[in-house]
């Protein structure tokens, strides 16, 4: 069980975390200013007339101090309000849960397969080390890492969508799809990422299993004359995935905000393209909401993380003592 | 008949000029109520016609809206007053003549009656007025400002009835009718009472009427049974918004859409091979700008940005960059489509000899250091790379710095924009109905787009005769006047015009695309 002592530091990271999204939000924030062109001239376009630029910018609020404008907006965000798209010129707020959700929804899909797929391999590869089955999974696994997911995304469409006619090549459903044809549409879309995460959570669990099985502990068990599967499941994998599992956590930002490639190729609302095309477009209050929820999702997954973790090790809760 | 109308008339009469440019000049002074009509065979009506075009980067509202995603959703419920066709030959739509007065300076417009908008309100000339003087108004942040500035002031435009509206010119314009058509896309006519929520009603006169809108994901729109014309072909229309060109064509190919909007030829060859696919082309004014600073450093001497203009090889330019889809630029914004370009003038061609010797002339023989700035779209990085490669030849040694467009325009202000203080930049231009936009901001002393810092009285005096040019020998003759004056001073190097490209499935029949990237789709079918 979960100690309070724990709970007490949980609530610590928690505290840590608000005052992390503070600063992420000034950095944020800052970073927008720095970004070259002003919002009503990314709207307009750049060769519009400059009394037209003047006009809208004062419309959007955007001729005000920037300290002013941070002010209002973080004044209005500790209320629940996100704030006014710029180039929307409605509430941020749909904009930011619809492509969370979708990013989340595809993040889980790709979860779903690339998990228990590398973790599987991880075993395997370090059960059978030095022979083809670890060469195989280990370098196997680093080459599609470096592949690219625009290149294995356009190959995956065009095998699986416009020759065989397997998937769907859009991501995209109508309104009202049922979840197993939603999630029919969000396989395509998974397999880059599943290719890219397999080789490295693999590889990590793989290293977790070696340095488990060598362990003393292991060894005991073994000699006690535990059934083998015993030793793996009961002893070996508690302790093998301690690392794994801080190394899935860290990618939760790069599957909620950083798919932007994959967003595109698959015409999909994720949060990630909504970051992107903000910032392009100087939609700073969208941009800034963006980034904070991914910041929030990425804090989240790190202190869930941390209390899976405490529950697999009894060590690391007395470490909290 | 008006003295103007007689002498169209009688050029075409004694065979001065083409047909088309007969049509194109009469549309253009109302002589024609009625050009040709579009579409003489139809298709089978009730089809659902599925449309790839890019994701709106905004809010759909017609005063500010600027990129190709918006306007093609402006052009589906919304209509002009006129239609500027791919042939540049004006028709009427929500206005059915036009007439100017005898130096261009008052045009009046005579609207076309029992039209009414989606919500069932009737068309008049209240509409038209406040329309207009939102788009001139410099208070309102309307992007059609810098179109309209110096033609048409707030106040210009004048109920004289309900069907008749009569526009006061800030100067005499030849070319006005031109300015309140679909080539200025933000000119789509709203309601008198319009209060700035386009997006939630799409409110308009035009044949369809909107079904749904979600911004960032697509809409679907509906045949309007009140239209005003011939009721549109299709029952619905979907469209699906991409980010980028890649995944349009996988949908396209996949028979997911029956059509892409719009296409450049860098990353499409595959598709414009594909036999199954029908390849729109006709072609554009669009361009690209290479200015060469005019009143600073080695390029200050015209010999100089003479010898850099000939180093071009520009049907290399063509075939390599677009495929041969594109027509040779001669340093002036006068596109070979443009009826009043002067084709005698003498097509600028590659010589290196020449050029060396004009360097040797300008005492560059040794060559010099410049940089090239410029924007990262489409084909302009490798354009840029290949004026750097080409300069070499005579010993100009070009450092690139391709930006992102945001860095790159800056605060278009001069002192402020890496666009409009750069030695050397190249810059993208739309396509226009006629030439004088591009002919004013870029060329004129006073020019707001100025990046060639060029000043040049004998320019000016010529554009403000063009502009305001209504007879066409007038209009040839000024023109070939400005061409040979640019192309002697060469402030501005334009290599090539490149075509409007779109792509539709083997079935798709009657849409009509233009080139300011909209797609009008009322005589569309499938099969």
């Amino acid at each position: 069980m979960i100690g309070s002592r724990t709970l007490h530091a949980v609530a610590r990271r928690g505290a840590l975390s608000a005052l992390t999204l503070g600063l992420l939000s000034i950095v944020v924030f800052a970073g927008g200013q720095l970004l070259p062109g002003d919002v009503a001239r990314s709207i307009l376009g750049p060769l519009a007339d400059a009394r037209a630029v003047a006009a809208l910018n004062h419309q959007l609020g955007t001729d005000a101090p920037p300290l002013k404008m941070y002010l209002h907006w973080v004044g209005h965000l500790l209320q629940g309000d996100m704030g006014m798209s710029y180039a929307y010129r409605s509430p941020v707020a749909p904009f930011i849960l619809h492509a969370l959700e979708k990013s989340l929804l595809l993040a889980a899909v790709t979860s779903v397969i690339v998990i228990p797929l590398s973790i599987g391999a991880g075993i395997v590869a370090a059960m059978n080390r030095g022979k083809w089955q670890d060469r195989l999974i280990t370098l196997g696994g680093l080459s599609l890492t470096v592949v690219p997911e625009f290149v294995s995304g356009i190959l995956l469409i065009l095998v699986f969508g416009v020759w065989l006619r397997w998937l769907p090549i859009s991501a995209n459903t109508r309104p009202g799809t049922g979840l197993p044809e939603q999630l029919r549409h969000l396989i395509l879309p998974a397999l880059p990422l599943v290719l890219i995460l397999f080789g490295y959570i693999a590889r990590i669990a793989r290293a977790g299993m070696v340095e488990a099985l060598e362990a003393d502990y292991t060894r005991t068990a073994t000699l006690k004359g535990l059934r083998r599967s015993k030793v793996i499941f009961r002893h070996v994998l508690r302790n093998a995935l301690l690392p794994t599992i801080t190394v899935i956590a860290a990618q939760t930002s790069y599957l909620l905000g950083g798919l932007v490639v994959v967003e595109t190729l698959f015409r999909y609302q994720g949060i990630g393209s909504l970051i992107l095309t903000a910032a392009r477009g100087k939609d700073y209050p969208m941009m800034e909401a963006g980034i904070l929820c991914v910041g929030a999702a990425y804090i989240l997954s790190a202190i869930l993380a941390d209390m899976l973790i405490a529950l697999l090790d009894p060590r690391s809760q007395a470490a909290h003592r | 008949m008006t003295p103007l109308d007689h002498h169209v008339a009688e050029e075409f009469r004694a065979g001065r000029i083409s047909r088309r440019m007969f049509l194109h000049h009469a549309a253009r002074i109302g002589l024609l109520a009625a050009a040709p009509a579009r579409a003489a065979t139809l298709g089978r009506p009730g089809a659902t016609i599925r449309v790839a075009s890019q994701v709106p980067a905004g809010a759909i509202e017609p005063l500010t809206v600027s990129e190709i995603g918006g306007l093609v959703m402006l052009c589906q419920t919304a209509e002009f007053l006129i239609m500027d066709g791919p042939d540049l030959i004006l028709r009427p739509c929500l206005a059915l003549s036009w007439q100017p007065n005898a130096d261009c300076s008052v045009w009046t417009f005579t609207l076309r009656p029992g039209v009414k908008f989606h919500d069932g309100k009737l068309f008049g000339a209240a509409d038209v007025v406040a329309t207009m003087d939102r788009l001139c108004d410099p208070k309102q942040g309307s992007n059609a400002l810098s179109v309209m500035r110096g033609v048409l002031s707030p106040g210009g435009a004048k109920r004289i009835d309900d069907l008749t509206v009569r526009f006061d010119l800030d100067a005499p314009n030849g070319n006005f009718p031109f300015y309140v058509s679909s080539d200025n896309y933000n000119a789509v006519i709203l309601p008198a009472g319009y209060d700035g929520d386009f997006e939630k009603t799409f409110i308009g006169t035009g044949p369809f009427k909107i079904e749904k809108y979600t911004p960032k994901v697509g809409a679907s729109f509906v045949r309007n049974p009140g239209y005003w014309g011939r009721l549109a072909l299709p029952e619905r229309t979907e469209f699906s918004f991409y980010n980028d060109q890649q995944p349009q064509i996988l949908a396209l190919e996949d028979d997911q859409v029956d059509m892409i909007v719009q296409m450049s030829v860098q990353g499409a060859q595959g598709l414009l091979r594909d036999p199954d696919v029908q390849i729109i082309d006709f072609p554009a004014a669009t361009h690209r700008q290479l200015h060469l600073r005019c009143d600073d450093g080695p390029m200050a001497d015209k010999r100089v940005r003479q010898a850099i203009a000939l180093t071009l090889n520009r049907p290399g330019m063509v075939h390599g960059l677009f495929q041969g889809r594109a027509r040779l630029g001669n340093d002036s914004p006068f596109a070979p489509i443009y009826p009043s370009t002067d084709t005698t003038v003498p097509q600028r061609a590659k010589n290196i000899a020449q050029a060396r010797a004009l360097m040797q002339a300008a005492g560059k023989a040794d060559g010099f250091e410049t940089n090239l700035t410029t924007e990262r779209i489409q084909e302009i990085p490798d354009l840029a790379v290949l004026v750097q490669n080409a300069c070499a030849e005579i010993g100009i040694k070009i450092n690139l710095r391709i930006e992102d467009g945001a860095t790159y325009y800056g605060d278009a202000q001069f002192g402020r924009s890496d666009w409009l203080d750069s030695p050397m930049g190249i810059t993208d231009y739309g396509h226009r109905g006629v030439p004088n936009v591009t002919l004013a901001a870029p060329y004129l002393s006073n020019g707001a787009w100025n990046a060639a810092h060029f000043r040049n009285s004998e320019y000016d005096r010529l554009m403000a005769g063009y502009i305001a040019a209504v007879d066409l020998t007038t209009q040839r003759d000024l023109a070939g006047k400005i061409e040979r004056l640019l192309l002697d001073e060469t402030p501005v190097i334009i290599p090539y015009f490149y075509d409007y490209i779109a792509a539709t499935g083997p079935t798709v029949k009657g849409a009509m695309f233009s080139a300011m990237s909209q797609v009008f789709l009322q005589d569309a079918s499938l099969g």
